[in-house]
């Protein structure tokens, strides 16, 4: 994608008219090729964001008592499925979510980050619960004070531990998250 | 209900000090003779249960085991901690015995100034001696002289400090910590000192004895 200069007009512009950041240049599309590949590009990621949210096999990093608000989660009555967050897979390798569920202590966290560098791309990350949002009240000296001290998290559930209502309207903001991402089929190199 | 036991180690050891909170029969005793008492208990009153060896930090705690009421200040705060008087001997170790046959429980109490801080270790006498010495060694930094693996057991060894004594700061945080090699059975897999390949009993905490053949 090209950039053109902007030509920039005299006086006093808020900061929020302006365009093209610093370098004074803004991306434009230059032919109808361009402009048509980016009309597919666009319905393709948002199809394959529609496929990737309502298919998110999850892996579940279960370390404390969240645990079992898991469990409920996952069963009959509230049953996460519904949403498509249908297989638990206990190997990260198949895994599209990594749901940290549970305190994160120092020590654990290289296993954490080696358990998140194992997923495949694309992967997000829940953080469940308050212990592994922020450390909850394990203010002390063995608590990683919060996930996000070592992998990106995507989305946080607050709670102690987090009713299973909370974990599916954490799920679906997640799948808002997905849907509007950019997703692409192939990454093509270009010279 | 525990007096005969006092009585026992009292017999035997004259300077020891036999104390009772809340029915629990204390006999404090000192640092050089704490393996010989617990040996007799052992062998001759049938305490074949190491309930569990505890340490205390008094710090600034003064109470009646430590000089009573001269050092309470009530005009210190709590929480001025630096202000308050210290107390010494500043740590306990405590040996929790019990016998399963008499239905007897007695402790056997140490007293240890915060300058030199030794005690004799007992793992010769009980097994389970061992995780709690390396237990009390990783949270108050009480050195168990003779102990045969003396390694933080539960904090790993790239922490600094001694988290359960009451002068830790209670916001201190640890920087994060790398993988360890692969051997490693809690850190997971990561380069790392000898890397992968190496055998378990070789490089895992705890394993030096083991025969190798045993575990890989």
């Amino acid at each position: 994608m090209k950039t053109l200069p902007v030509v920039r007009p005299e006086g006093n512009v808020p900061e929020s008219a302006r365009l093209g950041g610093e370098e004074g240049n803004v991306p434009v599309l230059l032919s109808r090729l361009k402009e048509s590949i980016g009309f597919f590009e666009k319905n393709l990621s948002s199809a394959l964001g529609w496929a990737r949210k309502n298919s998110i096999f999850q892996y579940p990093f279960v370390t404390a008592c969240c645990g079992m608000e898991y469990m409920s989660a996952m069963a009959g009555r509230y049953d996460i499925a519904r949403f498509g967050a249908e297989f638990p897979r206990f190997t990260p390798r198949q895994a599209d979510l990594l749901m940290i569920v549970g305190t994160i202590n120092v020590k654990q966290s290289p296993v954490l980050k080696r358990v998140y560098e194992q997923m495949c791309e694309p992967k997000w990350v829940m953080a469940f619960g308050v212990c592994a949002s922020s450390g909850g009240f394990y203010d002390n000296y063995a608590t990683l004070q919060g996930a996000d001290r070592v992998i990106p998290v995507d989305v946080y559930v607050p709670g102690c531990p987090p009713r299973p209502e909370q974990v599916l309207d954490g799920l679906k903001i997640l799948q808002e998250k997905i849907q509007t991402q950019l997703h692409r089929a192939a990454t093509v190199e270009k010279g | 209900m525990s007096q005969a036991l006092v009585d026992l180690v009292r017999e035997r050891f004259p300077d020891a000090k036999g104390s009772s909170h809340r029915g629990d029969e204390v006999v404090t005793v000192r640092r050089e003779q704490v393996v010989d008492v617990v040996a007799l208990l052992r062998n001759q009153a049938e305490m074949k249960l190491l309930r569990q060896i505890a340490a205390v930090d008094l710090l600034t705690f003064a109470g009646e085991s430590t000089g009573g009421g001269a050092l309470a200040s009530i005009e210190v705060p709590a929480y001025a901690l630096e202000k308050k008087p210290r107390v010494e001997p500043r740590f306990q170790v405590a040996y929790n015995l019990y016998s399963i046959v008499r239905k007897q429980s007695l402790r056997v109490r140490v007293e240890l100034r915060s300058d030199d801080l030794k005690v004799p270790t007992i793992t010769p006498l009980y097994r389970t001696a061992d995780w709690w010495e390396r237990y009390v060694f990783d949270m108050f930094g009480i050195e168990f002289v003779g102990h045969p693996n003396l390694q933080r057991l539960l904090l790993y060894p790239e922490f600094v400090g001694y988290p359960l004594r009451k002068d830790y700061p209670v916001r201190k945080r640890q920087p994060l910590v790398p993988e360890l090699d692969f051997p490693d059975l809690v850190r997971g897999p990561g380069p790392g000192p000898g890397g992968a390949g190496v055998p378990m009993s070789q490089t895992h905490v705890g394993r030096q004895n083991v025969d190798p053949d045993a575990y890989d």
